[in-house]
C-alpha cells in the first residue's frame, strides 16, 4: 500500500512546566533539534504538518499561522492536522500519507502544547456539547473513572486487584521516567503513596492521572529513495489503524472498546501481526489514566479481556516482560496533549533504530505507538520496524 | 499522474441562516452525497472533514462533536483545522497510497452558531503584540487595501465592481446567501467598517456543510458517468506578523505555481475556463488574479473593468458569487471547488457558462491579509 515510508529523526522537548520559553519558542526548540540531529537544511523540507489540541487551550486559533517562521514553513505547502487527544498520531499519519502518496519525500510533522498557559480541564470540559454532556462529565478524569467502572464491572475483577494493578503501573512509569531525558514528572513512589492519595474521581486517583504538560515533538519522515540518500538510521511505517465512534459518551461499550480494537487490528493486518504480544517488542501505549493503559492492552490484543490485572502483576509489560509497555514512562509521565501522540511515535521510532538510550528495550525490533483523542472516542495505532 | 483520483459527487447547504439542527444538516450532507453515488456508508473508506475549534459554535475538538453524524462510525479518518482545501488534498493523498477506494470530505461550518468572524479571527493574534491592537482579519485587510490602492492607484471604484459583478452572478446560485443587485454607488454608499473597507466590500458570515465523495480513477468511472479529476494542488503559507510581510507580494504565486506545474498548466488564463476565488474582501479578488497569473502585477483592475472575468468573459470569475455572496469561514474553499466541480459537469443551473468549462480553478485563503494560500485544479 502506498510508497514505503522511514521516520528518520525525530526531537522531543523537555516537557513540564515550561515557564521559561513562549509557546512559539518551545515549538521552535523541538524544530531546531530535529534538524539539528539529522542534519537536514529546513529548505529541503517539502511540506509542513502542524497540530495542536483546541484553540481554547492556549487561547490562540489555527496555530499554524502563529509558528509559521518556527515551523520553518515560509513558503511552504503546510497541512493543519487536529484530532482532539489523537491528534499526535493523527499528525504522524498525515506525514506518512503525505509521502506514502508520492506527493513528497521530506515532511516535517511537528505536535506542540503548552497546556500551562490556560486551564486544560475547562477546555476539555468545552469538547461536551452545551445542552446534555457538558454539566455532568467535567473533564477528562470523569470519562476514564466511568470506563474504568464500567470495564471492572463487566469483566467482574475484584476493585482491590484492579488498584492493585494500577499502583504498579503507577509506581514502575514514574520511576521509568527517570531514564527519559524528556520526561515532566519523575517520581519514586511507594504502592501506599499510590494507593492512599488523594482521590480525583473514584477509583482515579493523584498518580493516577498525567500531568499538564508544555512540550512539542519534531519528526521528519521521508520516501525510502530519500532515506537512503540521507543515510539516516529508519524507523519503517509498518502498519496503521485509525478508527473512531459515537460522540454521545453514554451511546457506546468503552470496556469492549470497538474503536481500539479495530484501529489496532487494521495496523496488526497491514504490518502482518497475528499476535501481537509474542511479536511486538515494545508499545508506547497512550496511558493518561493508569486504568485505561490495563484496559488497552485488552483491546489490542496483548492478552484476553479480563486478564491485563493478572499480567500486569505478574510483570508481562514492565521493562523486563515479555512486552514492555511505556518504557518512556509514557503519557502517565509527560502529557503536552498535542504532541503526545507523537512522542509515543518519536519513542517507538527511537526504540526501533536503538537510540532510546536509558529506557532502550534491548534489541527491539518492531514496536507499537498509539494515541487517544475525542470523548473517550478516537483511537490511533502506529506500528514501526527496524526493517522496511 | 498514471493514478487519478476523481471527485464523483457532491452535496451542501445554502448559505442563509438555517434553524436546523447542527448535527442534522451534517447528516442530511452526508446521505445525500452518499445517496447520489449510490454508495452505503459501510462501502465508504475514509472521511477527512474541516472545521475549526473557534469557528465551530463553542465546542472545541470539532471532529469529535459530528464524527458519526458525518458518516465516519467506526471508520478510519482525520480533520484539517481551519481550511476545507487542506481536507480535500488529504483525502486525495490517502486515495493516492492505495489505503482506500474512496474519501469522503466533508466541510462544517455553521456561521449563525457563531460570534462574528472578526471576534474569531482576532484569536488568530499572539496575545502580547497584535492582541492588544485589535487586529482581526478585517483591520488586516483594510492596511493591505490601502497599500494596493497606494501602489497600483486601483480605485474604490474598481473593488466596488467586484462586488458588483459577484452579487449578479449569486443571484442564479440558490446556494449563495447574500441575493441582492447593488450598484457601484450602492457599495459606494455603504458603511465604513474599516477605512478604506466599506460594509459591501466585505463577506458576509455564513452557513456551509459541504459533503464530497473521491473515489479512485476505475471506481469513480463506475460511481458515475461524469467524474472530474483532480489535477493539480499547491498551498503556501507566509510569515505570522504583518510587519515582516510585503502584503502585496504574498505568497499565492507560490501556492498557484505548485498547482499549475502538477497539472501542467502553462498559461493560466487561457488553459483555465473558470475560477472560482475566495475574495472575503472584494480588493482582495483584483490582487489574486494578478498572484493567480490572469494579469501582470497592479493589472487586476484593468482586468476586471475589461470584462474578462464577468460570466462569459475570457477567464470567468466566480460565477458562483463568491465569498462575497457567501461565506461559511472554513468550508468556502471547498464551496469554490464545488462549485468548479458544477460547471465541468454542466450542472451549474441558471450560472452555468455558455462555453464549455474542461478545467476549473479553486482557491482559498485564510489568515490575515492571506497568509495563507491553496489551490486546487480539476478537470474534465
Amino acid at each position: 500500500m502506498g510508497r514505503p515510508v522511514a521516520i528518520i529523526g525525530s526531537a522531543q522537548t523537555n516537557h513540564g512546566k515550561r515557564f521559561d520559553v513562549t509557546y512559539p519558542e518551545l515549538v521552535k526548540e523541538a524544530v531546531d533539534a530535529v534538524f539539528e540531529k539529522t542534519g537536514i537544511s529546513p529548505d529541503d523540507i517539502e511540506g509542513v504538518v502542524s497540530g495542536t489540541m483546541p484553540s481554547m487551550m492556549e487561547g490562540v486559533a489555527l496555530t499554524h499561522f502563529y509558528f509559521a517562521e518556527v515551523l520553518r514553513s515560509v513558503g511552504k505547502p503546510i497541512l493543519k492536522t487536529e484530532t482532539c487527544g489523537s491528534t499526535g498520531i493523527s499528525l504522524a499519519f498525515t506525514g506518512y500519507y503525505w509521502v506514502a502518496s508520492g506527493m513528497a519525500d521530506l515532511i516535517l510533522v511537528v505536535g506542540s502544547e503548552k497546556m500551562n498557559e490556560g486551564d486544560s480541564q475547562a477546555t476539555m470540559t468545552t469538547v461536551l456539547e452545551p445542552f446534555y454532556q457538558r454539566s455532568f462529565i467535567a473533564g477528562a478524569p470523569g470519562v476514564f473513572s466511568m470506563q474504568s467502572q464500567e470495564w471492572s464491572v463487566k469483566f467482574g475483577i475484584p476493585e482491590e486487584k484492579v488498584r492493585a494493578a494500577a499502583t504498579r503501573l503507577s509506581v514502575d512509569h514514574h520511576n521509568d521516567a527517570f531514564d527519559n531525558p524528556h520526561a515532566h514528572i519523575k517520581k519514586r513512589l511507594t504502592e501506599e503513596e499510590v494507593n492512599t492519595a488523594r482521590i480525583i474521581t473514584y477509583p482515579v486517583r493523584l498518580w493516577d492521572v498525567c500531568p499538564n504538560s508544555d512540550g512539542a515533538c519534531a519528526m521528519i519522515f521521508a520516501s525510502e529513495a530519500m532515506a537512503k540518500k540521507l543515510g539516516l538510521k529508519a524507523a519503517w511505517v509498518k502498519g496503521i489503524g485509525y478508527s473512531g465512534e459515537e460522540y454521545w459518551f453514554g451511546d457506546s461499550e468503552k470496556a469492549i472498546w470497538q474503536c481500539a480494537i479495530d484501529a489496532s487490528r487494521q495496523a496488526y493486518d497491514m504490518a502482518g501481526i497475528k499476535n501481537p504480544r509474542k511479536e511486538l517488542d515494545v508499545a508506547e501505549v497512550y496511558n493518561p489514566f493508569t486504568f485505561q493503559e490495563l484496559l488497552y492492552y485488552e483491546c489490542f490484543g496483548f492478552c484476553d479481556f479480563g486478564e491485563a490485572c493478572d499480567l500486569t502483576l505478574k510483570g508481562t509489560f514492565s521493562r523486563e516482560g515479555e512486552l514492555p509497555c511505556d518504557p518512556s514512562g509514557g503519557t502517565l509521565c509527560s502529557n503536552p496533549i498535542g504532541a503526545t501522540g507523537l512522542n509515543r511515535a518519536a519513542e517507538a521510532a527511537l526504540q526501533v533504530t536503538g537510540q532510546a538510550g536509558d529506557h532502550q528495550i534491548p534489541g527491539a525490533k518492531l514496536s507499537l505507538a498509539h494515541a487517544m483523542g475525542g470523548v473517550d472516542q478516537f483511537n490511533g495505532v502506529m506500528i514501526l520496524g527496524s526493517e522496511k | 499522474m498514471t493514478n487519478r483520483v476523481g471527485i464523483v459527487e457532491v452535496a451542501m447547504t445554502p448559505g442563509v441562516e438555517s434553524k436546523d439542527y447542527f448535527l442534522d444538516q451534517v447528516f442530511r450532507v452526508t446521505k445525500e452525497v452518499l445517496d447520489k453515488a449510490g454508495l452505503k456508508r459501510d462501502d465508504l473508506g475514509t472521511v477527512i472533514s474541516a472545521s475549526s475549534d473557534v469557528f465551530h459554535g463553542g465546542v472545541s475538538c470539532a471532529s469529535s462533536y459530528y464524527w458519526d453524524a458525518g458518516g465516519a462510525f467506526l471508520k478510519n479518518g482525520s480533520r484539517q483545522d481551519g481550511e476545507s482545501l487542506f481536507a480535500f488534498i488529504y483525502a486525495v493523498m490517502r486515495i493516492l497510497t492505495g489505503h482506500f477506494d474512496t474519501a469522503l470530505v466533508l466541510g462544517v461550518c455553521k456561521g449563525s452558531e457563531n460570534p462574528d468572524d472578526d471576534m474569531l479571527t482576532h484569536f488568530f493574534t499572539d496575545p502580547f503584540y497584535q492582541r492588544q491592537v485589535g487586529l482581526n482579519e478585517t483591520v488586516a485587510a483594510a492596511l493591505q487595501k490601502r497599500e494596493y490602492m497606494d501602489s497600483y492607484g486601483i480605485s474604490d471604484e474598481q473593488c466596488a465592481g467586484v462586488v458588483v459583478k459577484n452579487l449578479e452572478n449569486a443571484l442564479g446560485n440558490p446556494y449563495a446567501h447574500v441575493k441582492k443587485k447593488v450598484t457601484v454607488d450602492d457599495v459606494l454608499a455603504s458603511q465604513v467598517v474599516m477605512d478604506p473597507l466599506k460594509a459591501m466590500e466585505c463577506a458576509p458570515k455564513s452557513e456551509g456543510m459541504i459533503a464530497m465523495l473521491l473515489a479512485k480513477e476505475d471506481l469513480a468511472k463506475k460511481l458515475t458517468d461524469k467524474p472530474v479529476w483532480f489535477e493539480g494542488y499547491g498551498s503556501s503559507i507566509d510569515k505570522f506578523y504583518l510587519g515582516d510581510r510585503d502584503l502585496l507580494e504574498g505568497q499565492l504565486p507560490n501556492a498557484a505555481k505548485r498547482a499549475y506545474d502538477a497539472a501542467g498548466i502553462k498559461d493560466p488564463k487561457k488553459e483555465i475556463d473558470v475560477a472560482e476565488i475566495c475574495e472575503p474582501y472584494a480588493f482582495q479578488e483584483l490582487l489574486w488574479y494578478e498572484d493567480l497569473g490572469f494579469c501582470d502585477r497592479g493589472e487586476g483592475g484593468k482586468l476586471l473593468d475589461s470584462g474578462a472575468t464577468a460570466r462569459n468573459g475570457e477567464i470567468p470569475v466566480n460565477p458562483s458569487g463568491g465569498v462575497l455572496a457567501s461565506n461559511p469561514y472554513v468550508t468556502r474553499g471547498l464551496y469554490r471547488l464545488a462549485e468548479g466541480f458544477l460547471q465541468i459537469r454542466g450542472q451549474a443551473g441558471e450560472r452555468q457558462l455558455d462555453s464549455k468549462v474542461n478545467k476549473a480553478l479553486a482557491h482559498s485563503t485564510h489568515g490575515f491579509a492571506g497568509q495563507c494560500h491553496a489551490v486546487a485544479i480539476i478537470g474534465s
